[in-house]
């Protein structure tokens, strides 16, 4: 059989599903009731404000505390039993810390910067990595819709991120950009990496307007680092959500979930195979590419 | 900026200019799109034309393609939020 014809094939038995679905199961109208935003609220589960600081433990508290601790304790696992011979786990975390220190911190600086700050572009690395991955995890965490189970009253199963939120990124590259701007005045001098920005065999004229756009350039890099990790991981989960029934709810169309359901297992598959990790290995790469720029030797 | 929930819920008001605002932010988030999508397939055509001449530096220039790749890629979602920012503010 051609790989046309099976397609069409393919297509064929959809619309022919999506009909008998269409039949079996009515169109229901708009449905006004489903929100699909309340899967992004933060609704405070334990209230606990100090003055003008909202501190209330929510969604996103428990999915830090989760990534923090999931992180620590597999590292320490792994490293407190090391064997000669790897399983595969211990292959797996192996060649991720072999990554994280080799390809991004070893590449990126010198080798004096990358010993010392190897420990934080690695963490960085990894506790994104775990944050991102058990976004795709469903849990317990939505108290808005419930279902009972033996008689007790258990939140839904639903899929957030930490790193959804713009919040986490946002504190993430903010330590980064004073991290290297640190580095950078302790390097050179406070004036001297000032002059740094300014490329070498510039004319006098034009050095004032390169300063700026280069001081507006250092600030967009804040905007840039959180938005990219906040945006990507955001926009995998709106999909998944849309994709995999809130399209169908909303529009009370049962059929489209035929087209839907497919798309929303690839865009699923795609997002832990290639944007979780490839989001961690670009936040750490930067952070390492920054440190390294910040620190070198004339420009 | 607020968060998103607060944002969608903004974005269910139905009044005529919210209606044309809505279709501003759909129009500007494709039209973002068009820029990374050429940049991602010139990326990975760039991949293949140098893994072919040059096979034995393929290990090199996959870990700077997943880079590029990442960085054009996040332009998509910089249109999205700035559609989103200027849709509700």
């Amino acid at each position: 059989m051609k790989t046309r014809t099976k397609a069409l094939l393919a297509f064929g038995g959809l619309v022919v599903l999506a009909v008998i679905v269409n039949l079996l199961v009515p169109s229901e109208g708009k449905n006004e009731e489903f929100q699909p935003q309340n899967e992004f609220k933060l609704d405070p589960w334990i209230p606990l404000e100090l003055g003008p600081f909202d501190m209330s433990i929510n969604k996103a508290v428990l999915y830090l505390v989760l990534a923090c601790a999931l992180t620590s304790a597999a590292m320490l696992y792994i490293a407190n039993r090391m064997q000669g011979r790897p399983n595969r786990v211990q292959t797996a975390v192996e060649a991720a810390y072999d990554l994280a220190r080799n390809q991004i911190s070893g590449s990126n600086m010198d080798s004096r910067m990358s010993l010392k700050w190897f420990p934080f572009v690695g963490t960085l690395f990894f506790f994104i990595l775990f944050s991102n991955m058990i976004g795709y995890v469903p849990l317990p965490t939505n108290s808005e819709h419930t279902f009972s189970l033996f008689g007790l009253e258990l939140p839904s199963f639903a899929i957030y991120a930490a790193t959804a939120n713009l919040s986490i990124p946002l504190m993430l590259t903010l330590m980064v950009w004073f991290a290297y701007h640190a580095e950078g005045v302790k390097a050179h001098g406070f004036v001297g990496y000032l002059k740094g920005w300014i490329p070498a065999g510039t004319p006098n004229r034009l050095k004032p307007v390169l300063f700026v756009i280069e001081v507006i350039s250092q600030f967009v890099r804040i905007v840039s680092l959180s938005v990219r990790l906040f945006a990507n991981i955001l926009a995998g989960h709106l999909l998944i959500l849309f994709m995999g029934g809130g399209l169908v709810v909303l529009l009370g169309l049962a059929a489209l979930g035929v087209f839907t359901l497919p798309l929303a297992i690839i865009f699923f598959m795609f997002e832990i195979v290639l944007i979780a990790g490839l989001q961690a290995f670009i936040f750490a790469t930067l952070t390492s590419i920054y440190l390294g720029a910040a620190t070198a030797e004339g420009h | 900026m607020p968060d998103i929930g607060s944002m969608l819920e903004i974005a269910q008001a139905k009044t005529t200019a919210d209606g044309l605002k809505s279709i501003a932010l759909g129009v500007g988030a494709g039209l973002g799109t068009i820029g990374p999508g050429i940049g991602v397939g010139y990326i990975f055509g760039k991949v293949i034309e140098s893994v072919t001449r040059q096979p034995e530096m393929r290990e090199e220039i996959t870990s700077i393609q997943w880079l590029g790749f990442a960085l054009t890629e996040a332009i998509v979602f910089y249109a999205f939020i700035f559609g989103l920012i200027a849709f509700f503010l």
